[in-house]
């Protein structure tokens, strides 16, 4: 960290690591941004723009790497809800931070291909996530049912009642969709699992659609990035670990222990798409083949 | 009178600094006012001989001790600010807790992923082989270790499964993380096994510019495709690349390996399920640019137009000869190829480097390079730009490139992610007259073109 | 084979400026605070890293003196196992010509203890004339603390190691003040000797033989947790040895129990001897493997501090002797010390000792410093050392194990000579001890020895 004289105020240089989701919004002209949030862990900022991932969370070594985040070298400076910043032209101001990035990191690194036999192994020891969100709601049971048959409009009429169903900045409704599209998409392009990714298309333009306006601007951010993918490297771990690429316990631990529900919410999500890419899979064979 | 130069030496016995950080002080001092020279180095045998033959009188002293030789008409503030910033390089973290480890085997009780070593040569052995004996993959930055060396610990490493980058490895990226001299990228699918870092360096940036990623470089030395070492790390690397699920295409970066070796090297290509480009540097193969180009027409993607930069016409007289003046040793090659002169200088070369940082860092053998140029030449040079390169290259160089009577091209290799800032450097060279491409084999061709 | 992802974390060793471009990039690093190996040592070090027998030899050496468990089985006069003719001394070989003075106090000493010279006069022209021979301690598998001067009447400590066999043996500390250990040999020095040859010695073996083998492995690892480095301080283990030693002392000789228990008591340094013993036949249990280049003893002579290596037999590297710096009792200074002398740093190369000092912070301010240098010292040992003390844990670092095994390559690597605590002796044969503190051993002995271990893996693969 350097600190140098800017015309007015003393800036203070950092740099990071930037999840490769939000060079988009980095790269494009300046916008001016807000915060939305702020923790000793991290900073959310919401920029004023068409671009998504629209918010960005400013990271230290210790808090969940959501997939639009960006980590920094140094500490985090001190801001309150609401304090102005600006995003773009390869930089994030915000107070006397000026941040640049050193680093891009991609939130959704490819699986690699693997077979629905020992998919459907893997997805035997797939345990049960401690306490979800939402324990026992038709709606998700609805969105399961939906999913596996490869039925689209039961799929979308679940998807409609979960966005933003619950509490929190991401309520459990929108994670368990997250934990869903990332899924489909990911493993099911590793699995040769076309009716997947195709599902994971339909979805993934519905509850982006109105995201915006139907739950808070993180959540809506993040359902953004879940359809295009991007998730964070705890969910990539459990991708990975039904990939057969590393451990699938230890990885499945790490992520049930994110946030109060989110883990769990994001768990169950993954476990509706993992069924859903078995059984679709099963009745209608390896399209590509 | 007080402004008469005063010399002084001092030693500090068993304080030790990198000779990067050293060079940076002893720069920082010889432009204070008043300071004639200035010199603060490890009292190896090489260093004293080169104060030496500046006029100083060195007291005993053995190679971990620290000298500050200075010539200054008040040499008690330079010897001051010597300390100042020598201070200054060091973390402050005086806790017995904290108490730094003081050797890699002591480093990795920590759990770490990867040891990265880039201390004198003859010492890199201990440190690297620390990190095989640990299980954990290792960059080996410094040059100059002997290659039995290098053979034993590429042969342990199998044995551990590990891989190990270098010796001579100045370059590497993994899963987006730079390694030495590499430049910001994005992720992608291509993956780089390179016996040359600014052969990699240069793919690379051609592939960022074309909005391609990269997966990972994997570095393994300028010696590792010969006899003696036998391509072990290039061989493991390539395996390694074909394992990964992230790359879709690999880019072999090598100048041509040993025979023995190249059929080692084309056997196991055949075995791999992932597509290879090679850019083995040979006369009739295809070279660096149109290697990357290659990569990407077979991952279905366009190929740009590298940018470049003409410069203004001059009033120069009629071009007779080329002058290359490299830093990276690959680039130099390359230009060397295309523009079929001898005369191309790799100040990267072991012999420039012995006793003072790379051309990539310390820009003053280049500087000074350029300054004996004639109205009649042409002078091919390369601009790195990337992590652990000079923060801004046209600082010094862009300066040397104005005042140089030759007409300069310059081959400006980086990403726009990178410090350094592409397009502001860029603009330094235009401005200095230079005219600029992002890559090298085309500077080499307009280079041939002026003559 | 692994997978390639981005690194958790980077260990960086060499420039400052790589690391900084990794900090950049907020990946953490664990920077190595490089520097240069000791000054001639970058061949050899290279040679003996590359000894492909190096790590397995290392590994099982310290997994021998590491697992060593040493037990005091008995007290034994040491004409039952010395020579007859032969004294021993304390640390490299060492002649009349070139002994100091507490060394030739003590050898004068021996000789009238013995009868074998009228007077002081006598007994040195007897030992200039090499009328005696002279042997280390070492390599009769026993040590002794100072001057270490053993000779037949005597009584020695016998321990052995129950996991190796091994046996190792160390002279009954005599007290404090004017001994013979610190080159006094005055009649109240040679008074107490007698007293301990008729009385002392064999109560002790009496008592030990009613109470069979006394664990010292557990003993020690117990003193460790009661605030000894059990090197300058042996408070602790002494009263716990005393709290076994009691009953089947007063059974086995209950008309001199109050006398042989009160000297015990009075003598806090009373464990040391055992002690060292027990570091001795733990450490002997790592020689001789070769390949290894874990340190198997460090002792000095007052002139020569020397060292041997597991994978080297039984040759010896020396260099100077240095003069401890400390605190001095009384009026005594600096000028009045004499070289570092003593069979004692047996300790350190046991993990004990200077390695152990974090455990002690009741001494720190009298080897000179606060209790953060301690815990400094002990932290930088784990820098050369192969291994962590399974049972002797240090309470303060949370139970690590002290570090334990000290390996050539890393003090050479490191220039970090190993933190030997010690007692000063009087310069002038006869004065006794003037002080204690911390020397440092000359690094030339651990160069010499790199060197040498270096020569012998080119002979075994040429």
């Amino acid at each position: 960290m350097t600190v140098g004289t800017h015309a007015r105020r003393t800036r203070v240089h950092v740099t990071g690591a930037a999840s490769a989701a939000v060079r988009p919004v980095l790269e494009s002209s300046r916008r001016p941004a807000r915060v939305l949030a702020a923790f000793p862990g991290g900073i959310y900022l919401e920029v004023r723009t068409e671009l998504e991932p629209s918010v960005i969370a400013l990271i230290t070594g210790e808090a969940i790497r959501l997939p639009n985040s960006v980590l920094l070298a140094g500490p985090l400076p001190r801001v309150t809800v609401g304090d102005d910043a600006s995003v773009g032209d390869r930089s994030i101001e915000l107070g006397p931070l000026s941040l640049t990035v050193r680093r891009w990191w991609d939130p959704a690194p490819p699986l690699g291909p693997v077979d629905l036999t020992s998919l459907a192994y893997a997805a035997a020891r797939l345990i049960d996530p401690p306490e979800p969100g939402l324990t026992g709601n038709a709606a998700v049971g609805m969105l399961a049912g939906g999913c596996a048959e490869g039925r689209l409009l039961r799929t979308v009429t679940a998807a409609e009642q979960l966005m933003g169903l619950g509490p929190g900045l991401t309520p459990s409704g929108d994670d368990v969709l997250a934990g869903l599209l990332v899924t489909l998409r990911r493993l099911g392009a590793a699995a040769g699992v076309e009716r997947a990714v195709w599902l994971a298309g339909w979805l993934g333009a519905t509850v982006t659609f109105d995201a915006r306006s139907r739950t808070t601007p993180l959540s809506a951010t993040l359902l953004h990035c879940a359809a295009a993918g991007a998730a964070s490297p705890e969910v990539t771990g459990v991708l990975r670990g039904l990939a057969g690429t590393q451990p699938l316990e230890p990885a499945l631990r790490r992520l049930h222990r994110l946030g109060h529900t989110s883990g769990s919410d994001l768990a169950q999500g993954v476990a509706i798409g993992v069924h859903a890419i078995l059984s679709l899979g099963e009745s209608r064979g390896r399209p590509h083949e | 009178m007080s402004d008469v130069p005063r010399e002084v030496v001092l030693v500090r016995r068993g304080t030790y600094h990198d000779s990067v950080t050293l060079m940076r002080v002893s720069q920082a001092l010889s432009g204070l006012p008043g300071v004639t020279s200035a010199m603060v180095a490890m009292a190896t045998e090489l260093n004293v001989s080169i104060l030496r033959e500046l006029g100083f009188s060195i007291p005993e002293s053995d190679p971990g001790d620290l000298l500050i030789a200075v010539r200054a008409s008040d040499t008690e503030t330079a010897v001051e600010e010597a300390d100042r910033q020598l201070t200054a390089s060091r973390r402050s973290d005086p806790a017995p807790e904290h108490q730094p480890p003081l050797t890699t085997r002591s480093a990795a009780r920590e759990p770490a992923g990867l040891v990265l070593v880039s201390t004198p040569g003859e010492h890199a052995f201990a440190e690297a082989l620390d990190a095989v004996e640990a299980g954990l993959p290792v960059m080996i930055f410094s040059d100059g270790v002997p290659v039995w060396q290098e053979r034993l610990l590429k042969e342990r490493a199998e044995a551990r499964d590990v891989l190990v980058m270098g010796p001579d490895c100045g370059t590497a990226v993994i899963g987006g993380v730079g390694l030495g001299f590499a430049n910001v990228l994005r992720p992608g699918p291509v993956g780089v096994v390179a016996a040359s870092g600014t052969g990699a360096q240069q793919v690379t940036s051609l592939l960022d510019r074309a909005g391609t990623g990269v997966s990972h470089v994997l570095g393994v030395g300028g010696r590792d495709l010969s006899v003696e070492v036998g391509g072990l790390s290039a061989l493991r690397a390539l395996r390694m690349l074909d394992e990964d699920p992230a790359t879709e295409l690999i880019v072999l970066v090598s100048k041509p390996p040993a025979p023995e070796v190249a059929r080692a090297v084309e056997e196991s290509l055949g075995r791999l399920r992932t597509p290879v480009v090679r850019a083995l540097l040979q006369e009739g193969a295809p070279d660096l640019t149109e290697a990357t180009e290659q990569a990407l027409r077979a991952l279905g993607r366009p190929v740009p137009e590298w940018p470049s930069w003409p410069s203004w016409p001059g009033g120069r007289p009629p071009a007779k000869t080329i002058k290359g003046v490299y830093a990276g040793g690959t680039l130099g090659a390359e230009a060397a190829m295309i523009t079929g002169t001898g005369d191309v200088v790799d100040y990267g070369d072991d012999a420039y480097t012995r006793g003072r940082a790379h051309p990539m860092i310390d820009p003053s053998l280049r500087v000074e390079a350029l300054s004996h140029t004639q109205d009649t030449d042409v002078v091919l040079m390369d601009v790195v730009l990337g992590h652990g390169a000079d923060p801004d290259p046209a600082a010094s160089l862009a300066h040397a490139v104005a005042r140089a009577p030759a007409t300069v091209v310059v081959a400006l290799i980086g990403t726009e992610g990178d410090p350094q800032d592409l397009h502001r450097q860029a603009a330094a060279f235009r401005e200095a007259g230079a005219a600029v491409f992002t890559s090298n084999a085309e500077a080499a061709r307009h280079a041939r073109s002026l003559l | 084979m692994t997978l390639l992802s981005a690194p958790a974390r980077v260990v960086t060793v060499g420039a400052g400026l790589l690391d900084d471009a990794l900090t950049a990039q907020a990946v953490p690093t664990v920077p190595v605070a490089w520097r240069p190996p000791l000054p001639g040592t970058a061949e050899a070090l290279a040679k003996v890293l590359a000894d492909p027998r190096r790590p397995a030899a290392n590994e099982l050496a310290a997994g021998r003196l590491t697992s060593a468990r040493p037990q005091l089985v008995g007290v034994r006069r040491a004409s039952e196992v010395l020579a007859e003719g032969t004294f021993l001394h304390a640390g490299p070989p060492i002649t009349w010509e070139r002994a100091s003075g507490p060394m030739r106090g003590a050898l004068i000493g021996a000789m009238l203890l013995e009868g074998l010279a009228g007077d002081e006069h006598e007994a040195a022209r007897t030992l200039a004339a090499g009328g005696v021979t002279l042997r280390p301690c070492h390599e009769h598998a026993a040590v002794g603390p100072m001057a270490g001067v053993v000779s037949p009447s005597m009584w020695v400590f016998e321990v052995r190691d129950a996991e190796h066999g091994g046996t190792a043996y160390c002279s009954l500390n005599e007290g404090l003040g004017k001994v013979l250990r610190y080159g006094a040999y005055g009649p109240e020095v040679l008074e107490r000797l007698r007293w301990m040859d008729e009385v002392l010695g064999p109560a002790l073996a009496a008592a030990l033989e009613r109470t069979g083998p006394i664990d010292l492995r557990t003993l020690i690892a117990q003193a460790l947790q009661m605030g000894d480095e059990l090197h300058n301080r042996n408070r602790a283990a002494t009263s716990l040895l005393l709290r076994e030693l009691a009953p089947a002392v007063v059974e086995a000789a209950p008309g001199v129990a109050a006398q042989v228990l009160r000297f015990i008591n009075g003598n806090d340094h009373f464990f040391l001897n055992a002690g060292m013993a027990a570091a001795k036949v733990s450490t002997d249990a790592a020689r001789d493997v070769p390949g290894s280049s874990l340190v198997v003893a460090m002792a000095r002579n007052g002139t020569d501090f020397g060292v041997q290596v597991s994978g080297l037999g039984g040759r010896w590297f020396t260099g100077p002797a240095g003069v401890p710096d400390g605190l001095y009792l009384g009026a005594y200074g600096p000028e009045d010390a004499n070289p570092d002398i003593g069979d004692s740093t047996i300790t350190e190369t046991s993990g004990l000792g200077g390695f152990a000092m974090a455990a002690s912070p009741a001494i720190v301010r009298f080897v000179g410093g606060e209790v953060a240098d301690a815990v400094r010292a002990t932290r930088s040992m784990y820098e050369i050392t192969l291994a962590e003390h399974p049972a002797y844990q240090i309470p303060g670092l949370g139970f690590r194990g002290t570090p334990v095994g000290i390996d050539l390559t890393l003090v050479a690597r490191t220039g970090l000579l190993p933190v030997v605590n010690t007692g000063i002796a009087g310069r002038v044969a006869g004065t006794g001890q003037v002080g204690a503190g911390l020397v440092e051993p000359p690094a030339e002995a651990f160069t010499h020895a790199l060197l040498a271990l270096a020569r012998s893996v080119s002979e075994s693969f040429e």
